[in-house]
């Protein structure tokens, strides 16, 4: 075996055992006992947490993916940078800020988390979608039209299944996000698994931090690996295929 | 809007005070940063199996949410007796960093025509010749990107982390929260969302100032 | 100077690239290596400076195996140029000529005047050109550039991987009749790849034609296009290969030779210079219709030509250099 691979196997175990430490260090001296021994409690906050995320996430999905599909067609190619620059702006604006801005605006409640988580997931989405459908090749689209398939269909058998890839890519984004910035929701009363961590900072308990943060970041990592199946699922294969060998010749 | 207004009128110098330490908390996570992802980022060009490593790793780091990532090394600083305060949130923000910088940089360097790297080969450059005058500066647009992102992450970040105690405009969304004070809430999600737009568009300059001449992105 | 001893190349324990090549390039002169595409010549060229390692034989430049001198040390005792020119994009024109220089450490006053001398020997204007970026420039300018930076610190070999292949045909033939301009005055002795038979013969003192990493032949042009060595080599070098063999000769080298026809009336003949070169002559007298033409030297008539004498002249050369 190589050195370069050797010095590989080894950070990779590193970071195992550190991994490992952790969890031996956080069973041992009880920091996840709240999971167990308030594990109704544990379930609601979960159920709010993953609710929060859900519903913001699929309404922006509802309606980040059509207005990308719109702004992407040929009377909208004015208005297009813009949308782009903004949704590009708007993802500058810290996860915090939005959530503080809702609550200025809709006052205190799961409502508020609501909105604002969904104003901050439409942005990665809107500007995938917009990305895929750009970065489908113009001759392809014209050897489409020109064997007279109508719009509809090229968006439909071509660019639609191009783009799958890229606007997977946005939603991933956006949910895990929204895994974290729901985290956050408790400040502006939310509720969600961040009622745990934020407990265990003001009371400066290890066993609420600990029996809170573990589980977002289970979820979050759980959350990435999913949707990173889902988009490769997504992707035709033979565009997977054009994609690994172009990778190659790089 | 008017009593927003009036608050950031009548607190000016506290809100001066703490975008400053904003600023500073930012700053220094990510020279460090620097200093450790850039010449990562060189270095894992030379080794496949490392940088796939990593990359992983650093991405599975960037997923993790920050408000878990500071309830998880709370107890565990506090071992050394620093569980709240700047040393948290300066690692958070260095550990966040990571991924931009060292990805970029890799990519940068690795993105060089082969051909230009050949020829320098050709002409008799050392491995640290080439480094320093052709494939840094050809990647410089780059790396400048993945500093840019980090950045502007890190501001965010930086705001959670007062939660825990560390400064900056977060501050005024916290006490603004604890005091039911809403002014003080949207007074610090403005300031703070205008301190990230302002940043972007600075590095976005410098990107510009940093690319060499010869080179059209 | 340049000398292969059974040269052998295996890429990645499988692709045989070269197989025990030798070859003796001498100082000055031009080597064109030649072939079809895969057959190895940039390979063989990438050897000399040590951008690829042999599997098995030896090259010895100046006396001394390559294996024993420093990797960096013989490079920069090299000029290297190639087709897509690999300029340095960032970096200006001065820096990308005077890179070598710089890194052997020469002081700015001698750079300068050597940044000069390369730009009026390429054909460009220093002070015009001198802070631009390479981008800015066209692809012939680009690859004039690829060339000054190679010969920047004087180096006795040149290494040329298809140097013009990338460039239009005119421009290409321009790059050439320059190349051998600059080339008579600074008499490297330059290993040259070319894929293209009429630019072997033009700029080459010797072709060597490959074949599969193998070598079919190493001559001079002449002996090339008149004997062939091999059906391969007959086939690559095409079935006008006598037509082009006459590129290489002028009315001079033909008048040492044999002798003209007696002069006839000359009034309807075309006269034509003694330098002309027999590949001109012949295309004149198939194109125009004349049985002969008038050769001159300074207005002094010597005789006429006509195509029995071109072709007594080639058989005569042809036997020659049996
Ligand atoms: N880096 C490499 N790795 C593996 N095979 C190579 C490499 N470079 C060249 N080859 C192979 O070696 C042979 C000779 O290549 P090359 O010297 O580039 O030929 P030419 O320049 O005559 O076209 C070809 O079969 C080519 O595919
Ligand atoms: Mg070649």
């Amino acid at each position: 075996m190589s050195w370069n691979k050797r010095i590989a196997i080894i950070v990779k175990l590193f970071f195992s055992i550190i991994v490992i430490v952790f969890f031996y260090w956080a069973i041992t001296n009880n920091m996840l006992s709240h999971i167990t021994n308030e594990a109704t409690e544990f379930l609601a906050l979960l159920k709010q947490h993953i609710t929060i995320i859900f519903i913001s996430g699929g309404l922006a999905v509802l309606i980040a993916v059509p207005l990308g599909i719109l702004v992407t067609r040929p009377m909208f190619k004015k208005v297009d940078w813009l949308i782009v620059n903004m949704a590009n702006l708007g993802q500058t604006i810290p996860s915090l800020a939005v959530l503080a801005l809702a609550m200025g605006i809709l006052g205190i409640g799961i409502k508020a988390a609501i909105v604002a988580l969904f104003i901050y997931s439409l942005l990665p989405i809107l500007q995938n979608t917009i990305a895929g459908l750009e970065s489908v090749n113009k001759q392809t689209i014209d050897a489409a039209e020109g064997m007279g398939l109508t719009s509809l269909q090229i968006l439909w058998k071509i660019e639609l299944p191009h783009a799958a890839y890229s606007i997977m890519a946005g939603i991933r984004t956006a949910l895990v996000i929204n895994v974290g910035t729901a985290a956050l929701a408790y400040l502006i009363g939310g509720g969600g698994l961040g009622v745990w961590i934020f407990t265990g900072i003001q009371m400066f308990d290890h066993t609420y931090l600990i029996s809170g943060a573990v589980p977002v970041t289970v979820l979050a990592i759980a959350m990435d690996y999913l949707l990173k199946g889902v988009q490769m699922m997504v992707d035709p294969k033979g565009l997977r295929l054009a994609r690994k060998i172009q990778h190659m010749e790089e | 809007m008017e009593s927003l207004l009036n608050f950031i009128n009548q607190n000016a110098e506290q809100i001066i005070q703490y975008t400053i330490e904003h600023i500073e908390l930012v700053s220094i996570a990510i020279i460090i940063s620097i200093l450790i992802g850039v010449p990562l980022g060189v270095y894992l060009t030379t080794n496949q199996a490392l940088a796939e490593t990593i990359l992983h790793l650093a991405s599975i780091i960037m997923t993790i949410p920050s408000i878990a990532l500071f309830g998880i090394m709370i107890p565990l600083l506090s071992i050394i007796d620093q569980g709240i305060g700047f040393l948290p949130a300066l690692i958070a923000l260095i550990l966040y960093s990571q991924l931009p910088i060292i990805r970029n940089t890799y990519t940068a360097i690795n993105n060089v025509d082969p051909k230009i790297r050949d020829a320098a080969k050709g002409i008799g450059m050392t491995t640290f010749q080439r480094l320093i005058r052709v494939e840094i500066p050809n990647g410089m647009p780059l790396i400048m990107a993945g500093i840019r992102t980090a950045t502007v992450l890190n501001i965010g970040i930086a705001t959670i982390a007062a939660f825990i105690g560390s400064g900056g405009i977060g501050v005024l969304i916290n006490q603004g929260i604890s005091r039911s004070n809403h002014t003080m809430v949207l007074a610090g999600a403005i300031v703070v969302s205008i301190l990230a737009i302002v940043a972007d568009l600075i590095l976005k300059f410098v990107q510009v100032k940093f690319t060499p001449k010869g080179i059209n992105n | 100077m340049i000398q292969f001893k059974q040269v052998s190349k295996v890429y990645n324990d499988e692709v045989q690239a070269l197989r025990g090549i030798n070859l003796h390039v001498k100082e000055g002169e031009m080597a064109i290596l030649i072939g079809p595409s895969g057959c190895g010549k940039t390979t063989l060229l990438r050897l000399v400076n040590q951008l690829e390692t042999m599997t098995s034989g030896e090259i010895i430049l100046h006396k001394e195996n390559i294996k024993q001198i420093d990797k960096i040390k013989v490079r920069r005792q090299i000029g290297y140029v190639i087709q897509s020119n690999g300029l340095f994009p960032n970096m200006t024109i001065e820096k990308n000529v005077m890179i070598v220089p710089d890194l052997l450490g020469w002081d700015r006053e001698k750079q300068k005047k050597r940044f000069h001398y390369l730009m009026e020997l390429i054909g460009m204007n220093p002070d015009e050109y001198r802070r631009r970026y390479p981008h800015e420039l066209s692809g012939g300018q680009q690859q004039r550039i690829g060339v000054a930076r190679a010969l920047a610190a004087d180096p006795p070999i040149m290494l040329m991987d298809e140097p013009f292949g990338a460039l239009d045909p005119i421009i290409r033939l321009r790059l050439q009749e320059e190349f051998l301009q600059i080339q008579r005055e600074v008499r490297k002795t330059v290993l040259f790849v070319s894929h293209d038979m009429d630019e072997a013969v033009k700029m080459g003192d010797k072709i060597v034609l490959m074949r599969n990493g193998e070598m079919m032949q190493a001559d001079t042009p002449a002996k090339i296009l008149l004997h062939p060595k091999n059906h391969f080599v007959e086939e690559f070098v095409g079935e006008d290969r006598i037509l082009k063999s006459l590129k290489l000769y002028t009315l001079r080298d033909l008048v040492k030779e044999v002798n003209l026809c007696s002069i006839t009336d000359i009034n309807d003949k075309p006269s034509i210079n003694l330098d002309a070169s027999l590949h001109h002559v012949f295309s004149m007298l198939l194109h125009q219709g004349y049985q002969q033409l008038a050769v001159v030297e300074q207005d002094k008539l010597l005789g006429m030509v006509d195509i029995s004498v071109i072709e007594q002249f080639i058989r005569l050369e042809q036997q020659k250099l049996l």
